[in-house]
């Protein structure tokens, strides 16, 4: 029938265009530079964007940025100034005034919580999702929005997914069929090309354009790349640029399919849920793999959970008890383009994908910092702490030490004692107390 | 996406209020939502999600000072079970600065009611009294993480303190004579010309359009 022919011939010149403008290209690692004019058409809409926001709005209700400074300027000083005392002082009816202060100053604003949902944006970027604050403003702005949806959700949404199935069964097949040669030299060649090629692909197929800085101190074979984490996509940014060994459990489903591809053409070090719970049977099993020096570096998320990259949080000593050398690396979204935090608790893995595949783009700088090892005087949780602030300051982010943890369990005992401690030693001491003579 | 304007007739009633411009207020609503779970009332519950007022050794008093009837100005007494915006913001508003632009008598009340909220921290039956009990209460609360001191320790620091703001307010006991506790009155005598303003404010931020910077 002509209808079905027609609709063959659509489908059949559309798989056609993509797989010699994208796919091919992307394969061989060669760009026709077609992402790049998309994202410079992308950035002048959304400065005009702006532009016009900004003479659109009125005098008093302009712009509402919500700084990450928040609505209050928190009183830094430590225990000891905020109650002015010395060691030995007595009591005074006046120290509860520095803890109610400290009280609302946490009612008002939490350093926590805010982490856990998505930063707020300066400048709208024209997606539905981001308006919170922003009103209607004029005609035009509202059409060139229409226009965005169409473009998006039309357009790009289709040709995204087609990529992703190809870059996703590219690689199921791809690593089975490698994982059937001998172990030598060229399987380990033809894995990692397998392994970048699909990479690249799904790459394309969010739209992504990633920016490395100092490709020389790119983790190298027997070490341990350490990173922050904000979305699952993190893994394929960095795999992009290089192979890594990856750390997890098993999975079912997709994920599951991919996994066990995965391992069979390269070593990586999946666990069994249970496996995980003992931390010893998991140190050494990465022990043993960075002691061969001929395989791939790990790579391992410290904070263990998603944070929405404008922090980092604390990193987990275990990753940092196996010894080695640490190569830290530093990701950075620019949320201008699209969001690429995961908030679970929110959205499930498709709902987030589809999220992903709708925005403008994710646009994101990988910086590679020099390589570190645990000094002689450190222990596991110092040299945590010293890679945690060489992430966030080449990042740009802030430094909590708090733990990731936190998004779905509540704060431990141990640390809501401490500040009691602390109050305590100020009135009297360590043990000897200073009565009032009577 | 709503338009500013239909907020604008709340907010400025709000406004007159609480002394809060009508930016903080926004603010302070968005926070509301957040820990309402974007309900229009906060319970005791609520206060349970915040990791840095988990740290605080008198966090039972703080929350149980929003629900407090008499900092909400609703009765002399009781606790209510859940609070709207208007009350979120009164609560708040008694951690204010004191503006440059105030005068005596506003300075005076901006004091006394300070204070006031401090003593109702303090008198937890509402009795209108801080007993040796309640405060006894309060240094065992501040000082109950301290392994090393044990309850009676914390009841002599309690018992000093007490006997202390007795001497101020009462002057010279006679043997017999029983100190009730310590009465709003002689509270703000404990605080005559101590300047208490610095340590009970929270440093609200004016929210000024800032512009971007290309």
């Amino acid at each position: 029938m002509e209808g079905t022919e027609l609709a063959v011939q659509v489908v059949g010149t559309w798989l056609a265009l993509v797989l010699s403008l994208i796919l091919l290209p992307s394969a061989f690692g060669v760009s026709l530079g077609i992402s790049e004019v998309y994202m410079k058409i992308l950035v002048k809409t959304l400065e005009w964007a702006t532009l016009r926001i900004e003479k659109g709005s009125p005098k008093e209700s302009a712009l509402k940025i919500s700084a990450s400074g928040g609505i209050i300027q928190r009183d830094e000083s430590p225990m000891e100034k905020g109650i002015s005392g010395h060691r030995g002082r007595d009591f005074e009816l006046s120290d509860v005034f520095y803890f109610s202060k400290k009280g609302f100053e946490a009612i008002v604003e939490d350093e926590v919580t805010q982490r856990f949902s998505s930063e707020e944006l300066v400048s709208w970027n024209l997606l539905t999702r981001t308006n919170t604050n922003f009103h209607y403003i004029s005609p035009r702005l509202t059409m060139v929005w229409v226009l965005g949806v169409l473009v998006r959700y039309c357009f790009l949404l289709p040709l995204r997914i087609t990529l992703a199935f190809f870059g996703i069964s590219l690689l199921v097949i791809g690593t089975t069929m490698v994982g059937q040669l001998p172990n030598s030299s060229i399987k380990n060649w033809l894995s990692e090309l397998v392994h970048l090629t699909c990479c690249r692909i799904c790459v394309r197929a969010l739209s992504g354009t990633i920016h490395y800085h100092n490709k020389q101190y790119r983790p190298q074979k027997g070490g341990i790349c350490v990173a922050n984490h904000t979305s699952p996509i993190d893994v394929l940014i960095l795999t992009t640029d290089g192979c890594y060994a990856m750390v997890g459990q098993v999975h079912g489903g997709l994920m599951g399919v991919i996994q066990r591809a995965m391992v069979k053409a390269c070593p990586h070090v999946w666990f069994e849920r249970s496996e995980m719970k003992d931390r010893h049977l998991v140190t050494e099993r990465l022990r043993e793999h960075i002691a061969d020096k001929k395989k791939l570096p790990i790579l391992i998320f410290p904070e263990g959970t998603c944070i929405n990259n404008t922090s980092v949080m604390m990193f987990k000593k275990g990753s940092f008890e196996i010894g080695g050398t640490i190569y830290p690396v530093a990701i950075k979204y620019n949320p201008q383009f699209g969001d690429a935090f995961w908030n679970s608790s929110k959205y499930n893995m498709v709902n987030y994908l589809l999220r992903m595949m709708t925005s403008w783009a994710i646009v994101c700088d990988v910086w590679y910092l020099p390589p570190m090892t645990r000094e002689e005087n450190e222990d596991a949780v110092q040299f945590a702490n010293r890679v945690k602030s060489a992430i966030a300051v080449q990042g740009g982010l802030t430094e909590l030490p708090w733990d990731g943890g936190l998004k779905r369990a509540k704060v431990k005992e141990t640390f809501k004692e401490e500040q009691q401690k602390n109050y305590s030693k100020m009135l009297v001491g360590n043990g000897s107390i200073n009565t009032e003579s009577s | 996406m709503g338009s500013s304007q239909s907020m604008s007739e709340e907010v400025r009633e709000l406004v007159s209020k609480t002394g809060f411009s009508s930016d903080q207020i926004e603010q302070l609503h968005r926070r509301f939502k957040q820990l309402s779970g974007n309900q229009l009332t906060i319970r005791k519950e609520n206060f349970n999600n915040i990791p840095d007022l988990e740290l605080n050794p008198i966090r039972s008093k703080i929350i149980r000072a929003f629900f407090d009837n008499r900092n909400l100005r609703k009765a002399p007494n009781g606790l209510a079970d859940e609070i709207n915006f208007e009350d979120f913001l009164t609560i708040m508003s008694y951690f204010r600065p004191i503006e440059t632009n105030m005068d005596e008598e506003q300075l005076e009340h901006c004091r006394k009611e300070k204070l006031r909220f401090l003593f109702h921290m303090y008198d937890s039956d509402s009795d209108g009294r801080i007993t040796l009990e309640e405060y006894r209460n309060v240094v065992e609360e501040l000082l109950s993480g301290n392994p090393h001191i044990e309850k009676e320790s914390a009841r002599s620091i309690a018992d000093g303190a007490m006997m202390e703001a007795a001497s101020v307010c009462v002057g010279q006991m006679q043997p017999d004579q029983v100190y009730e506790g310590i009465t709003f009155d002689d509270f703000l005598k404990i605080w005559q010309g101590i300047d208490i303003e610095t340590k009970m404010h929270v440093r609200f931020l004016n929210m000024e359009t800032i512009a971007l910077c290309h």
